[in-house]
């Protein structure tokens, strides 16, 4: 090849080249949209308008307007804004507007990282500069020197943060911060949409402490939200602020033409409907644009998947551009190379990024023109941002979306107009999961003393604080609740993992110089970073020496083999409650409690190109038991009767694997929120049954919007297995390739007969 | 399920926090009933109502001639009295005070970390007044009554400018603000105050030579104070949780003893360190060492000088760090002649330090200009220094980089 295609000739050449194109089974061009924009308010303060004009901007996005009307004039809002709408005025214009105008004003900017709040800092400072009055933004976070977190506490108009400070730094010490919550007017929060699961419900926590920390203080902030498109935006916003929230969605900014292509890899063995790899297509793909210099974005699902990637482009990065050209970019990587990965891919010296979606975020890494997904990114909300990374200004740019063999990519990427026309997700969070909810009482108890009858920002906690009483964390005294315990309950509740610790991974290649590397949550540990487990890190293969259980910690070392590991979990289930069930003739659905005990058992080294199997061996760790919520639907005999035991376990087995992928899209959730396991004898009921449930103690709510969707679920599930053209079942359906013939129609009769449709009406429904 | 079942099911998922005694519910305090009032009394230990509330405060006086360690008490108004002629820039100097304007202060809390849930449930003083040194203290009687507390702390104590504390400034004192601003707008506002804080003394002096400086050690090892019966500080947190829980005054009152003691100790530590800096006392030479040190940090050069000089005649372990030291200040102070003399002594065949080397070699070719000495020296601190072994390969380099330098300059100095 002589000379660098551009990205027109690039888009015919994948139009033109057969052998490519017979693979593109959808291809959507979205037009260019012009700028909606309307000059500055009247009332907007004159230095900020000089600002704004210097840097080149004479006119407001209609969006922008509206932000800065609604907390004029006192009302919380939730702006929805794509990527590179200028979003940060939304927040950053009435901010500093109130400022100008009345200098002892604060603001708190909360952002899901730290990275962002850095990004963030640098974009405000200067903004302030050149409005050119005495207005000071500071970054508040672990990196923050002694000395200037003094500075920041008394004096910063705007503090920067993220939430796991404000929870473990800020409010527990509020004492020291009396002039930020005394005159706190603004709590901004940014990508909103990040905070959901888990997550979102510790933050809604968090920020019902921080509105009582505020009510002590005599303040009552406003709260400014902005969130990449979500179905809920406005749902979401008022459940984790607490507060009533309007929604401003008229997006005035302009975007370039996008190219949106659905790439399906080739069949390779028809029977089975295997086809080729979605990582090596995606490797191919991405070949193609790097070797013509055009930046480029790979995303893949797992932390495993953007090693093997990043394996295979570095390798062919070595010889064109350099070795440091491709870079990874994943969660368990530290701060610093994090920080170092996205100045190199502003700066241009960094040409492609294999990341997995930490990249999601508004980290401001400048314009990628190509953007490929490898495997449908489990949402559609995710996967309009992970395409949103291309073209974030108004150039051409294109988004090609590669699919693997899982049910859920071939329903997707068979189905276009369901992902084109169909509206994006809700985030859902459980604020008022127990065992979140009481981890957040005790800080707030720690924080200021309880009055008997007082509400955690409108719960009911009266019961909560006499159990905390009774385990001896809280002193009852006259009427009101004391922390009386020597410990510090922010230090022990981690915001961000289901289990509270994570495992360091300390790299003792060179006895001289160890170090560590990253870390990883607990249960991820288990079938990760097990004994002999391959660990990738940075590309870097690395052997597990030693998984310290009980220290949390696991020392590995440089290795170079040809295979990667897979560990097996065991997964026992117990009912222990049921809050409501639904009875038909031929099975019961129900919603309710479980333990959940899962343990590590055997793992299996898999070679890199041929995946096969090449050796295994035990793991030796400990149980991990669960209590969580659960949904489950048990087969009642009528219908069972027609099954051999090992049709019926192959049916079950084929329908739970099916579940694992199609749930967590009605849900929005990852797929390793929602847990699925199928039981031949449910321990309740002797039943043949299929579990789902969720991954964090005491549920998020996940398997209760299951029960409830169970129509649409199930529904989907059977349509998906009857679309799928394999013969007797394949990965992209019930996998079930190497038994029976019948396993797919078995699979399918037993999921119809669940269909309501198919059964004459539920004999009983009740809730208890 | 109710929520308090459930709860107990999770018990395994929730944070357990350690260490607590049982706190079950007590009744609200009706009016101002003071619960065990007579072993409250039988302990010196008095009510101070406050609106519908009570603090309680426990006084106690010793005589001023009461041996506590090492020293009486009355030995506080020698010392101060040094304080006044001595012209030293000290930390500890407290030059223009009496000895009743110090303030001798600790506290005990609920836990460690400094934090909004860290109360302190007792403050305790002593200073010397009318001939006496009184005790006071000022309990917390259930969490709910700081505002007593406080109040009546604050209306006593009403000048907080000479707190005497150990490590206050750090962590008693932060708290006391922290609780302060819980109440403030309840209670008189916080005075202006000044800290002379011994911790950092006593690190300095005491570092190396004990195996942690906390007070309890430094007392038993240093001032000679032996406590019976004593209840270690860290059990104070659950004692007075398991006072709150059932009511004893029993309970608390070995913390109280505790705190009393250390305020002491306190009186008996800053008349000792006191003593060592204002050179009345026989010490020895590492505590002279440090002290030179401490003084030569402090830029009381000529004080620091004497100690150093001190240590030098009496031929010790600490004297080659001593004349090093020293050597270091006389050729700052351009004494060189002093400096070279200390200098020569140091570098005898047997020591594996270059820099004495270097220094000579430095003060030859630069103010003595007699080049012949000074490469004498250079070479034979470059033959020291590779005679040593090394860790660091890059700081290695730039060493032997500095040496062969130095060495060709005065070489080519030595042909002029």
């Amino acid at each position: 090849m002589n000379g660098k295609k551009s990205m027109g000739e690039l888009l015919d050449f994948l139009k033109k080249n057969t052998e490519i194109n017979e693979n593109i089974v959808y291809w959507k061009t979205i037009e260019e949209k012009q700028a909606k924009t309307i000059p500055f308010p009247a009332d907007l303060h004159p230095a900020i308008v000089k600002a704004l004009q210097q840097r080149g901007i004479d006119a407001l996005y209609t969006h922008q307007l509206s932000a800065f009307k609604a907390a004029n004039s006192g009302r919380s809002f939730v702006a929805v804004t794509p990527t590179a709408s200028g979003k940060t005025l939304c927040y950053n214009l009435p901010v500093l507007q109130e400022i100008a105008n009345n200098p002892g004003t604060r603001a708190l900017y909360l952002f899901p990282t730290k990275a962002l709040a850095h990004d963030q800092k640098a974009e405000i400072n200067e903004l302030i500069e050149a409005i050119g009055l005495d207005m000071k933004s500071y970054t508040y976070d672990g990196d923050t020197a002694a000395n200037i977190r003094q500075v920041v506490r008394k004096a910063g108009n705007v503090v920067l943060t993220n939430p796991d400070m404000l929870h473990s730094a800020i409010l527990p010490h509020h004492t020291k911060w009396v002039s930020l919550f005394e005159n706190l007017k603004f709590v901004v929060i940014d990508e909103l949409h990040t905070y959901r699961g888990v997550f979102g419900s510790h933050v809604a926590n968090v920020i019902r402490r921080l509105k009582r920390i505020c009510r002590f203080y005599g303040s009552d902030p406003l709260f400014i939200c902005t969130s990449a498109t979500i179905a809920n935006p406005k749902e979401l916003a008022e459940k984790l602020t607490g507060a009533k929230v309007e929604l401003i969605d008229n997006n005035g900014a302009p975007s370039g033409k996008k190219h949106f292509l659905f790439y399906n890899p080739p069949v390779v063995n028809r029977p089975l409907n295997i086809r080729k790899s979605a990582t090596l297509e995606a490797r191919n793909l991405a070949k193609l644009f790097l070797q013509n210099k055009i930046q480029t974005i790979v995303f893949a699902r797992s932390r495993v998947r953007v090693e093997i990637l990043l394996t295979y482009l570095q390798e062919l990065a070595k010889q064109e551009f350099g070795f440091k050209s491709i870079q990874g970019y994943r969660g368990g990587y530290l701060p610093k190379q994090r920080r170092e990965i996205e100045r190199g891919l502003r700066s241009g010296e960094v040409m492609g990024v294999v990341s997995t979606n930490a990249l999601e975020l508004g980290v401001d890494i400048g314009q990628l023109h190509a953007c490929i997904l490898t495997g449908y990114p489990g949402s559609i909300a995710s996967s309009w941002q992970q395409a949103g990374r291309a073209g974030r200004r108004q150039d051409e740019s294109v988004v090609i979306m590669v699919a693997s063999s899982s049910p859920l990519d071939q329903y997707i990427i068979q189905h276009p107009e369901y992902f084109f026309n169909r509206s994006p997700e809700s985030a859902r969070i459980n604020p008022d999961n127990l065992i979140i909810l009481v981890d957040h009482l005790k800080c707030a108890a720690y924080e200021l003393p309880f009055k008997k009858g007082e509400s955690f920002d409108g719960v009911e906690i009266e019961e909560i604080l006499e159990f905390l009483t009774d385990e001896q964390v809280l002193h009852h005294q006259g009427d009101q609740y004391f922390w009386m315990n020597d410990s510090f309950p922010a230090h022990n509740i981690s915001l961000r993992s289901a289990s509270q610790e994570n495992v360091v991974i300390i790299d003792q290649t060179n006895i001289a110089n160890v170090k560590v590397i990253g870390e990883m949550d607990r249960f991820s540990s288990l079938t990760l970073l097990h004994e002999e487990a391959i660990y990738l890190h940075q590309g870097v293969q690395y052997q597990v020496e030693k998984l310290d259980y009980e220290e949390k910690k696991a020392y590995v070392r440089e290795v170079n083999v040809d295979y990667f590991t897979d560990a097996n979990l065991a997964v026992s289930l117990k009912v222990l409650e049921v809050d409501q069930s639904t009875s038909f003739h031929s099975h019961e659905r129900a919603f309710g409690e479980v333990t959940v005990n899962a343990m590590a058992t055997i793992f299996k080294k898999i070679q890199f190109e041929s995946h096969q199997n090449i050796g295994s061996g035990p793991i030796h760790l400990p149980e991990e038991e669960l209590h969580t919520s659960a949904t489950w639907i048990s087969f009642n005999d009528p219908i069972t009767n027609d099954f051999s035991t090992n049709e019926l376990e192959q049916s079950l087995i084929g329908i739970a694997n099916v579940l694992r992928h199609i749930a967590p899209l009605f849900v929005m959730c990852d797929k390793g929120d929602l847990h699925v396991v199928p039981q031949m004898k449910a321990v309740h009921s002797g039943k043949p049954t299929i579990f789902l449930y969720d991954r964090y103690p005491g549920g998020v709510g996940l398997s209760e919007t299951v029960y409830k969707e169970w129509d649409t679920i199930l529904h989907e599930a059977a349509a998906l297995i009857e679309r799928c053209p394999c013969e007797s079942g394949c990965p992209s359906c019930t996998e079930m390739a190497a038994e029976g013939k019948d396993g797919k129609k078995k699979a399918l009769y037993l999921l119809n007969s669940l269909r309501r449709n198919n059964d004459v009406y539920p004999i009983k429904a009740q809730s208890v | 399920m109710s929520i308090q079942s459930k709860l107990n099911r999770f018990k395994k998922h929730l944070v357990p926090e350690k260490n607590a005694a049982s706190l079950p519910i007590d009744k609200p305090s009706h009016r101002v009933h003071v619960p065990q009032l007579k072993i409250w009394e039988d302990f010196q230990t008095t009510p101070y109502y406050f609106e519908e509330d009570y603090c309680l405060i426990r006084e106690v006086a010793y005589p001023l001639d009461e041996l506590w360690g090492k020293y009486r008490f009355s030995e506080l108004y020698e010392v101060m009295e040094r304080w006044q002629q001595m012209k030293v820039h000290h930390p500890l100097a407290s030059e223009g005070l009496n000895p009743g304007d110090l303030l001798f202060f600790d506290t005990e809390t609920t836990g460690l970390s400094g934090g909004s849930g860290n109360t302190i449930f007792l403050l305790g003083s002593s200073k010397i007044d009318n001939d006496e040194v009184k005790v006071k203290q000022y309990f917390l009687p259930q969490p709910g009554s700081e505002i007593a507390l406080y109040h009546y702390f604050l209306t006593q104590v009403n000048e907080l400018k000479n707190l005497v504390t150990y490590n206050g400034k750090s962590f008693d004192w932060p708290q006391v603000k922290t609780r302060h601003t819980l109440i403030r707008d309840y209670v008189p506002s916080l005075p202006a105050f000044g800290h002379y804080d011994l911790l950092h003394g006593a690190r300095r002096l005491w570092k190396h030579v004990l195996p942690s400086v906390r007070l309890s050690i430094v007392e038993k090892e240093i001032l000679g104070v032996f406590r019976e019966n004593d209840v270690p500080g860290y059990l104070a947190p659950m004692l007075y949780f398991q006072f709150l829980n059932e009511g004893d005054p029993q309970l608390i009152q070995g913390v109280m003893k505790h705190n009393e003691w250390d305020v002491l100790s306190l009186i008996t530590l800053y008349i000792h360190m006191s003593k060592i800096i204002q050179n009345d006392l026989p010490v020895t030479t590492a505590e002279c060492f440090e002290l030179a040190r401490w003084l030569e940090a402090l830029g009381e050069t000529e004080m620091a000088l004497t100690k150093y000089e001190e240590i030098i005649q009496h031929d010790s372990t600490e004297s080659i760090r001593a004349k090093k030291a020293a050597a270091f200040l006389y050729k700052k102070m351009k004494k060189y002649d002093r400096a070279l003399k200390l200098l020569e002594e140091l570098c005898e065949p047997g020591l594996k330090d270059e820099g004495p080397w270097i220094e000579l070699a430095k003060l030859y070719e630069h103010h003595k200009k007699d080049y012949e000495k000074a490469l004498y020296y250079a070479k034979e601190g470059f033959s020291v220094w590779k005679s040593k072994k090394r860790l660091l390969k890059h700081k290695a380099n730039r060493e032997q980089r500095e040496f062969e330098k130095r060495i060709e300059r005065i070489e080519k100095k030595c042909r002029f």
